[in-house]
C-alpha cells in the first residue's frame, strides 16, 4: 500500500450485525478495507453493530445507507441462529431495496460443536434471498471471501443499472479517479447534490 | 425498559412531521459577535489563541434573549430543516473561524491579489439586512456562484478550510455579522493558496453550492485531499503536506460524527413526533422542561480564560480533568484513547522544543523542519478531535441505551475541557514552528502557523458542534425515563 493508498473508486458502506449472546461490542465500532472488484479498489466503510436486543433500538439507526449487510450468527449457538429473521427484518426495512444482504455462519472451525447444519442455514438463505456461506473469525477462512461476494453483488448492481448511485442512501459513493490520466474536472459530479437530508 | 425504548422506536415512522422550527434559530440572531473580530489586531502569531476565542461560539447572550428563544420558534415554524440540511450551527461557525482569521492574518500581512476581489463580487455576499432574509436569495447566490468563472471561492486548501466555504454558504447570515472586513481577510489570504490545489475552484464550487451536514463538508475535504496527494504522488511530487480531513478520516472521526449525526438526527424526529402526540398541559409542561434542556445546552460559556502554553506539559493534567469531568458516565475506554493520544502530543512537543545542545551524544539530535512540525501539529489536532467526536458518539450511545439521567453540564465540562486542550496545543504548536522556522521567511513560516491556528479552530468548532448534536439526545432520554413510571 505505499502507493496510492488513497486510490480506490468506490466507498461502499457495509454493516455487520452479530448476532451473539454476549456482546462483540457495544454500539458500533468502525473499520475500513480495501479490496478489488474486477480490477476496482473499493472502500470497505464497516459498521460493526452488536446484534443484541439491549442495543437494538440505537444500532438499528445505523442501518439506513448500507450498501451491502453482512448478518453474523454462530453455527455452535442456536441462540443466534434463532434471532435472525426479526433482525433481518429489521436490516430489510431500513435499508434499501438494492442492499446486498449475506448470511454468514461465523465459527466454522469448530465443527465438532455445532449446532446448525449448513444445509439448514442455506435453505433459510435461499429462501430470504440471502448470499451465504460460513466462515472463521478465527482462522480467517472465508472472511475475505465474504467482504467479497457482497462488494461482487453491489458491483454488479451497479454496473447493470439497477443500484442507482444517485439515490440516497444508495450505501456508495463513487468517487472519480483522478491520477492515471484523468482530470477531475471532467467527471460528472454526481451523487449527493440536494441530498442535504 | 426495552419496551418504552420499542415504544420510542416505534414512533420514528413519522419523521420530521412536527412543525416545530429547528433550535437553529437562536444562532441567527446577531448578538454579540462583532466583538469577536477585531480586524485591526496586531498580535503576532503565537500570541493569539484562535481556538479560545471559538469557545464563546454559542453565544453568551443575556437570559431575556435566551427566554425569547423559544417564542421565535414558534413565529416562525417555516424555517425549515432541510434547507440548511437538519445542520443547525453553522452561524456559529462563522464567527469563530473568522476570529483565527482575522488575528492570524494580521502577521500574515500580504497584498490583496485581483483574483480576490473578483472572488469576494461574484460571492454577492449580501448586506447584513439581506442576508437575514431567506432561502431562496441564498439559492440564488448559489446559482450565481456557479455560473460566475471559477472564483467564487473562499476556502480550502491549508487542509480543511472547506468548512469556511460552508461558513460562507450556509450561514450568510452570521458571517456577515462578524465583520465583512473579516470575510475580506479570509478571502485574500486563502485565495492564492487554494489557486494551487483546486484549479478554476471546481470542487470548492461545487461545495458551495450544497447543503450539507457537517460530516458530508468534511467528507467532501477528505476525498479532496485524496485527490490532491493521489495527484502528487503521480507526479511523483513528494511533499510533505499534511491534510487534516485526511487524517481525520484516518482516526475514524468521519465515521463517528455520521453515526452521532444520526442518533441525532432521530433523536430530534422522534422528540417532535412525541410532542406532536400531546397536547393542553401535557404539551406545555413537557416543552417547558424541553426548554430546560435546550437551555443548558445554549447558555454555555466557554470561558475565555488565559491558556499558559507552559502547562501541562506531559498531558497528565489534561487526562485528570477529562477524567474528573467523565465520572460517573461509563466511556473510560473512549476516554483512554483521547488521554493517550494527547501525551504522546505531550511528549512529541517535549522532543522537538528540546534545545539542540541538550540532547545527549548518543542520541543524534536532528533539527525539525517547519514542515515536520506543522506536519504533526495536524495529525494531532485531527486525532485529538476525532477522538473526542468518538466521545461524544459514544456517550450519546451510552446515554440512548441506559435511562439514567445525564447532565448536560457534565457534557459541556467535558466539551470545555477538550476545546482549552486544543487551544493549548496549538499554542504549543505554533511556538514550536517559531522556534524551527527561526531562519526562515515569513511567506513561508506564517501560512504553517496560520493553518495550525486555522484548524485548531476547526477543531474547537467541530467538538463544539459534536456537543450540540447531543441535545435531542438528551431529550429523548428525558422523555423515556418520565415516561416509565406510567409504564410500570
Amino acid at each position: 500500500m505505499a502507493t496510492a493508498p488513497y486510490n480506490y473508486s468506490y466507498i461502499f458502506k457495509y454493516i455487520i450485525i452479530v448476532m451473539a449472546d454476549c456482546p462483540h461490542t457495544i454500539g458500533v465500532e468502525f473499520g475500513t478495507r480495501i479490496i478489488e472488484v474486477s480490477g476496482q479498489k473499493i472502500k470497505l466503510q464497516i459498521w460493526d453493530t452488536a446484534g443484541q436486543e439491549r442495543f437494538r433500538a440505537v444500532t438499528r439507526s445505523y442501518y439506513r445507507g448500507a450498501a451491502g449487510a453482512l448478518m453474523v450468527y454462530d453455527i455452535t449457538r442456536r441462540s443466534t441462529y434463532n434471532h435472525l429473521s426479526s433482525w433481518l427484518t429489521d436490516a430489510r426495512n431500513l435499508t434499501n431495496p438494492n442492499t446486498v444482504i449475506i448470511l454468514i455462519g461465523n465459527k466454522a472451525d469448530l465443527e465438532a460443536q455445532r449446532d446448525v447444519t449448513y444445509e439448514e442455514a442455506k435453505q433459510f438463505a435461499e429462501e430470504n434471498g440471502l448470499l451465504f456461506l460460513e466462515a472463521s473469525a478465527k482462522t480467517g477462512e472465508n472472511v475475505e471471501d465474504a467482504f467479497l461476494e457482497a462488494a461482487k453483488k453491489i458491483y454488479q448492481n451497479i454496473q447493470d443499472g439497477s443500484l442507482d448511485l444517485n439515490a440516497a442512501e444508495s450505501g456508495v459513493q463513487h468517487k472519480p479517479s483522478a491520477p492515471q490520466g484523468g482530470r477531475l474536472s471532467n467527471e460528472p459530479q454526481p451523487q449527493r447534490e440536494g441530498c442535504g437530508c | 425498559l426495552s419496551k418504552a425504548c420499542t415504544k420510542m422506536s416505534g414512533s420514528e415512522a413519522t419523521p420530521t412531521a412536527g412543525p416545530e422550527a429547528p433550535p437553529e434559530i437562536r444562532d441567527a440572531s446577531p448578538a454579540n459577535s462583532s466583538d469577536s473580530s477585531s480586524p485591526t489586531t496586531t498580535d503576532t502569531a503565537i500570541d493569539v489563541a484562535p481556538t479560545r476565542k471559538a469557545k464563546r461560539r454559542p453565544d453568551p447572550k443575556p437570559a431575556t434573549e435566551a427566554e425569547e428563544a423559544p417564542k421565535v420558534e414558534e413565529q416562525q415554524p417555516q424555517t425549515s430543516t432541510t434547507s440548511q440540511g437538519g445542520w443547525g450551527y453553522w452561524g456559529s461557525w462563522g464567527k469563530s473561524i473568522l476570529s483565527t482569521a482575522t488575528a492570524t492574518v494580521a502577521t500574515v500581512g500580504q497584498g490583496l491579489t485581483q483574483a480576490i476581489e473578483k472572488a469576494e463580487t461574484s460571492l454577492g455576499i449580501p448586506s447584513p439586512t439581506e442576508v437575514s432574509a431567506q432561502v431562496e436569495q441564498e439559492e440564488k447566490e448559489q446559482a450565481k456562484n456557479e455560473t460566475a468563472d471559477g472564483s467564487a471561492a473562499v476556502g480550502s486548501a491549508l487542509g480543511m478550510l472547506t468548512s469556511l466555504t460552508s461558513v460562507v454558504q450556509s450561514t450568510g447570515k452570521t458571517v456577515i455579522t462578524g465583520g465583512l472586513d473579516a470575510l475580506e481577510f479570509i478571502g485574500k489570504k486563502t485565495m492564492d493558496v487554494i489557486a494551487e490545489g483546486d484549479p478554476g475552484f471546481k470542487k470548492t464550487k461545487r461545495l458551495m453550492i450544497t447543503n450539507t451536514t457537517l460530516s458530508q463538508v468534511l467528507r467532501e475535504a477528505k476525498e479532496r485531499e485524496e485527490l490532491q496527494t493521489a495527484e502528487k504522488e503521480s507526479e511523483s511530487e513528494q511533499k510533505l503536506v499534511a491534510h487534516y480531513g485526511m487524517l481525520f478520516d484516518e482516526y475514524q472521526g468521519l465515521s463517528h460524527l455520521e453515526a452521532l449525526e444520526i442518533l441525532s438526527r432521530e433523536s430530534e424526529s422522534k422528540v417532535k413526533s412525541v410532542l406532536t402526540s400531546l397536547s393542553g398541559d401535557e404539551l406545555v409542561q413537557l416543552r417547558a422542561e424541553l426548554d430546560l434542556i435546550k437551555d443548558s445546552f445554549s447558555l454555555v460559556e466557554f470561558e475565555e480564560e488565559e491558556v499558559d502554553e507552559k502547562k501541562d506539559e506531559d498531558g497528565s493534567e489534561f487526562e485528570r480533568e477529562l477524567t474528573e469531568a467523565l465520572e460517573g458516565l461509563s466511556v473510560t475506554a473512549t476516554a483512554d484513547k483521547l488521554s493517550k493520544a494527547c501525551k504522546s502530543t505531550c511528549s512529541h512537543i517535549t522532543d522537538m522544543n528540546k534545545p539542540e545542545e541538550d540532547a545527549s551524544d548518543e542520541d543524534v539530535k536532528r533539527r525539525w523542519s517547519v514542515e515536520e512540525v506543522h506536519a504533526a501539529a495536524i495529525r494531532s489536532l485531527a486525532e485529538l478531535t476525532a477522538r473526542s467526536i468518538e466521545l461524544f458518539h459514544k456517550l450519546a450511545e451510552m446515554i440512548l441505551f441506559s435511562h439514567g439521567s445525564t447532565e448536560a453540564s457534565v457534557l459541556s465540562q467535558i466539551t470545555v475541557v477538550l476545546c482549552k486542550e486544543i487551544s493549548l496545543l496549538s499554542k504549543k504548536f505554533t511556538s514550536c514552528l517559531t522556534t524551527a522556522g527561526s531562519n526562515e521567511k515569513g511567506d513561508v513560516l506564517n501560512p504553517l502557523i496560520t493553518g495550525v491556528f486555522l484548524e485548531a479552530s476547526n477543531s474547537a468548532s467541530y467538538i463544539q458542534d459534536a456537543f450540540q448534536l447531543l441535545t435531542p439526545i438528551l431529550e429523548i432520554s428525558h422523555i423515556q425515563r418520565r415516561a416509565e413510571p406510567s409504564e410500570q
